[in-house]
């Protein structure tokens, strides 16, 4: 039996409005493996490559030069980094699960489209591979789907091929892809996943750099959240049971009539973690030239096929608070201009960005904002990265909050024992100072990226080219 | 309304056997179903001004839930002065604290006191094997990284802050190999897995493959202990009107260069609890139970701090924990012990403690080896408490091995010394018993050990080494005193008729000492653990472990098949000579 697919039918739609008008588009087919089912959530196209490489974010969307007319002439590196990026928005659970393209050649047969799609494909995969705790390849299988849809017959096939192998001549398989016209409805699973470690700043490791501590952060947390028990609504299920039977049995359980048409409610989890012991057996003596602590929350929301097991789920959670912890200090880290943990000032603070929700079909994926960024920010990112519109009010952004400066003193106060060099005030005012930096900053640069063709036309008004 | 009372008779023999000139003691005891268990009891030296030696201090060595609960005087007349007043109005766990006060004579009257009036009190007297019948330990496990500042302070506000975590109530706690799970009131469910109304027995009785119906023995050996770990949730309760939603963040504080400590502390702390208890109920003594050993792991590592000062690298030691329960105590003590500190350094704390327990000032009970909780390596120990007890009868003494031993024979070790080595086997028997008594931290030594030991004396050529020969009880006697220090006393036999007239020696052997005997000579070498000695008619029986048998580490087969047992006078070879060696034990603590 061929590997099959299920669909939302606006795939449909969104792949037909590209091949109506005979454009040539690829993209990255988003979606979730389970052993019940394979469900695709969302197609989306990967935005046009602007020449140079300054930093991805403010590439998007403002070039228009090099328009990819056809596969051959397609960057491989730049839809890896897409995948790359689109990863970040998903929950755990979900994967770039393989690439889409709208075009006139007969992708499959022509052995030069063939090896480009090969060649993409790996890239893809290796560019997911480099962070492991982004978990951006799907554990579960190195078959990746190829989904095309020829502009002139307007015929869709659907293909896998074998990634990340050693194996060179890896043959395409069928792949049986279903479009399913009611909107799947999903199994929600909430969680708010709370960090509060102190860790002393040892001056003789190397490890005074943010990157390293976060990275240190990283890996710890990666460690306790896989030795953790997770329970479902209080309870510790059977790992083999389907999400489905908890609700039916809890249904009976409390007796309550079946409504039709009821969405499922969002399941709570909750994560136990044994205290694991990460430490030598010995008394270390060490010379630290002050403290961290790393605190606050990370939300986590993952939407789950409602027949896949409890094991699925699980396995999808921790992927999911481990990976958004990953994407918010990648996220930092390419954002930082000075990456010393102990720099002049007394206090030093770094505050990742924070998560936020944004809808796609009938679930949520997320995205990241900046202190002091609004949830217009995350308009851009879907519109970009997602081929998606949404408005202002879609986004999600209470699922986490920022800082609060007084909430840091508060916390500075029960960390130690030890006077402070630096009193309370002169932290918070610092806090606000950059604080409002960063905003201004923020600010200016979205002025100018909105306005931007307003302003150049200005601009080549008053200095008119000589 | 005053509670019952029940006293632990390993309270009153101890109190009927003390020969104290304190005059005053505390009274432990624990609660449950309206009764107050007295379990243990010490005894208050109020001349040492020092805090660390009272009460309070000793309780945290004690198992929770048994808590201060009185005082006991000795004496003629009940009077009250300042200092039983001072202990009294420490007594938390009842509002009726207990006054036991015993003459010369060893009279015992118990007394509550009922609106600061002395109201004498009946009580009734729990036998040994009701207490480990109807009383089990949890033993909660768990480890806490320790990272502070390297000074007191610093250690004390990390412990308190950790005790307070405890306390909580976001932690839980896991019954080890099972669905239970124990919350905090940080969660709205207490318990899951089992159900709501479930007490601990019925959770370690269903635990245990055994068939209840099949009748189990309840004695101190075989003290029932559940394990239980602990764990955190590291998630907020999303419902939760508290919940604070605020994104990771990381904050670095800049100080002056300060030396940290940095390991892991491993909590390993027991309590005693009644097998009606319910589980539900189980959650709060397991949070007390780690807070008082964390109260004595603050006390162990501040006492280090401040005796050998560091920052220098030097001085602080990984606490161990250890567990004890002296036979005549009857309760569990807990010891933490500063890894690799020499046991000799710690005679003074041990002194102490024997003091405040009344324990006799001879023998060994606090040291490492002492330790209940121990791994035996996969030799069987104590096999012959395995055998049904016997019914005591009047004219005969009947006198045992002292604490416990490892079973040595045959084959052990990979090691196939068919043949040749039985006198080797009874002395690695009789090595084990000094470890186990905590006499000595030496490892039992191997074949090649004892031989390479004789020839370094001087008493056998260097081809002995490596050889199939036999020893004696001269040569064991001679590797006791080279590798132990121990001394031992031979007897000689000429034939086994003779040794029939050793019986009282025996007898009082097994009384002082209490250490296994290798018995060789003309024949077979054997182990002797214990003598039944009928005093009108000579009749003598001893109790022989053989270290001739092959087989496995199956305490079934080597009782049923007699390895170890009782045999008559019979036993011994009426026409050979015997050679008996009888280490000697030295005072010591």
């Amino acid at each position: 039996m061929p590997r099959t697919v299920y669909s939302p039918e606006h795939c449909l739609q969104y792949l037909e409005q590209y091949a109506s008008k005979e454009i040539f588009a690829i993209g990255l087919i988003l979606g979730q493996m389970t052993d019940a089912r394979e469900n695709v959530i969302h197609l989306a196209r990967t935005p046009e490559e602007k020449g140079s490489e300054i930093g991805i974010e403010s590439n998007y969307g403002l070039d228009k030069s090099e328009i990819a007319k056809n596969l051959s002439s397609v960057s491989e590196a730049w839809i890896a980094d897409h995948a790359r990026h689109v990863t970040r928005m998903l929950p755990g659970g979900m994967f770039v699960q393989g690439i889409f393209v709208t075009s006139d050649e007969d992708v499959f047969e022509d052995p030069n489209c063939f090896s480009k799609l090969r060649s993409t494909l790996n890239h893809i995969y290796k560019g997911l591979s480099i962070n492991e705790y982004m978990f951006g390849n799907c554990p579960y299988s190195n078959e990746r789907l190829i989904l095309h849809m020829s502009t002139s017959t307007k015929v869709l096939t659907c293909k896998s091929l074998e990634v990340g192998g050693l194996n060179k001549n890896t043959t395409l398989k069928p792949v049986e892809w279903k479009f399913s016209p009611k909107a799947l409805s999903w199994q929600r699973l909430d969680c708010y996943y709370e960090f509060d470690e102190i860790y002393p700043v040892i001056v003789k490791n190397s490890g005074v750099s943010v990157k390293n501590q976060f990275q240190q952060i990283l890996e710890s947390a990666h460690k306790i959240i896989e030795s953790s028990v997770m329970f479902i609504d209080g309870e510790l299920k059977d790992g083999s049971e389907s999400l489905d039977q908890l609700i039916k049995k809890k249904k009976t359980k409390t007796n309550t009539k079946l409504t039709q048409n009821e969405a499922p409610k969002s399941m709570h989890v909750s994560l136990f973690v044994p205290y694991e012991n990460t430490l030598p057996e010995t008394v270390e003596y060490l010379e630290c030239e002050g403290s961290i602590h790393f605190s606050g929350v990370v939300s986590s929301s993952v939407f789950i096929y409602p027949k896949a097991t409890v094991k699925e789920a699980i396995a999808a959670v921790k992927q999911d608070i481990v990976r958004s912890l990953a994407s918010r200090f990648t996220m930092h880290c390419d954002a930082l201009i000075d990456d010393n943990l102990l720099p002049e000032e007394k206090i030093c603070f770094n505050e990742p960005p924070r998560r936020v929700l944004v809808p796609v079909g009938s679930l949520y994926l997320c995205d990241y904002l900046f202190p002091g960024e609004a949830p217009a920010e995350a308009l851009l990112s879907v519109r970009e990265l997602l081929d998606l519109k949404i408005t202002e009010t879609d986004v999600i952004c209470d699922v986490e909050t920022p800082a609060d400066t007084s909430e840091f003193d508060a916390l500075d106060r029960d960390a130690s024992s030890e006077e402070l060099l630096a009193t309370p005030q002169e932290a918070s005012q610092f806090m606000y100072i950059t604080g409002l930096c960063f905003a201004m900053l923020v600010l200016l640069v979205s002025i100018i990226i909105h306005y931007y063709d307003g302003i150049i036309q200005v601009l080549s008004k008053i200095f008119p080219k000589s | 309304m005053s509670p019952r009372l029940k006293i632990s008779s390993y309270v009153i023999e101890r109190l009927s056997k003390i020969d104290t000139t304190e005059s005053t003691g505390c009274l432990y005891g624990l609660m449950y179903d309206g009764t107050l268990l007295v379990v243990g009891f010490s005894l208050e030296s109020f001349e040492t001004e020092t805090e660390k030696n009272s009460y309070s201090q000793l309780l945290l060595n004690f198992p929770a839930e048994i808590e201060l609960c009185g005082v006991v005087k000795f004496g003629e007349t009940l009077t009250t002065d300042s200092t039983t007043k001072e202990i009294l109005q420490d007594v938390d766990i009842t509002d009726n604290p207990l006054i036991i006060i015993i003459n010369r004579e060893k009279d015992m009257k118990a007394h509550f006191i009922v609106h600061d009036k002395f109201e004498e009190t009946k009580y009734e007297v729990f036998s040994p094997e009701e207490l480990w019948k109807q009383f089990l330990h949890v033993r909660l496990n768990t480890v806490l990284p320790l990272r502070c500042e390297a000074t007191i302070a610093g250690v004390k506000n990390s412990l308190q802050n950790k005790r307070k975590k405890i306390a909580s109530g976001q932690v839980s706690f896991h019954i080890d190999s099972t669905q239970v799970y124990l919350f905090g009131v940080a969660s709205d469910v207490g318990l899951t897995g089992t159900s709501t109304e479930a007490t601990v027995g019925e959770l370690v009785d269903s635990m245990s493959p055994e068939q209840p119906s099949k009748k189990k023995k309840y004695n101190i050996n075989n003290a029932e202990i559940l394990p239980v770990s602990l764990i955190l949730k590291v998630t907020k309760d999303i419902l939760s009107d508290k919940l604070v939603k605020t994104a990771v963040k990381m904050m670095t504080t800049q100080r002056k260069p300060a030396f940290y400590i940095s390991m892991p502390l491993r909590i390993d702390t027991l309590a005693m609890i009644h097998r009606n208890t319910k589980l539900l109920d189980l959650y709060i003594v397991l949070v007390e139970a780690a807070c008082r050993s964390l109260r004595l792991m603050e006390s162990v590592l501040i006492e280090q701090l401040g005796q050998e000062g560091i920052g220098d690298g030097g001085g602080l030691r990984l606490p161990e924990t250890f567990h004890y329960l002296p036979p005549e105590i009857g309760h569990f003590i807990t010891r933490l012990i500063p890894k690799g500190k020499s046991e000799d350094c710690m005679q003074k704390e041990r002194r102490t403690l024997h003091e405040q327990l009344g324990l006799p000032l001879h023998r060994p009970v606090f040291r490492r080896g002492n330790a209940f909780i121990d791994k035996s390596g996969g030799y069987l120990v104590n096999p012959h408490e395995a055998m049904p007890i016997q019914a005591s009868k009047s004219d005969v003494t009947v006198a045992l091995v002292r604490g416990r031993y490892a079973y040595h024979h045959y084959m052990q070790d990979n090691f196939n010394d068919d043949g040749w080595g039985c006198a080797y086997r009874s002395m690695q028997t009789i090595f084990s018993w000094f470890r186990y008594q905590g006499y000595t931290d030496v490892e039992v030594p191997t074949h090649k050990e004892i031989q390479q030991c004789l020839v370094k004396i001087g008493d056998k050529q260097s081809t002995f080494i490596g050889s199939k020969q036999w020893i004696g009880s001269t040569e064991v006697m001679f590797c006791l005193e080279t590798l132990l220090g121990v001394q031992s006393r031979i007897i000689f036999a000429n034939t086994g008729t003779e040794l029939q007239s050793y019986a009282p020696e025996l007898v009082h052997h097994f009384q002082t000492h209490g250490s296994p005997i290798m018995i060789g000579g003309g024949v077979l070498a054997h182990t002797i653990l214990g003598i039944e000695y009928n005093s009108i008619t000579n009749e003598t029986r001893y109790l022989i472990l053989d270290p001739h048998y092959t087989g496995a580490e199956d305490i079934t087969t080597v009782i049923n098949k007699g390895w170890c047992g009782w045999k008559s006078s019979d036993f011994w070879n009426k026409t050979a000579h015997y050679n008996l060696c009888l280490p000697q034990t030295r005072p010591a603590i």
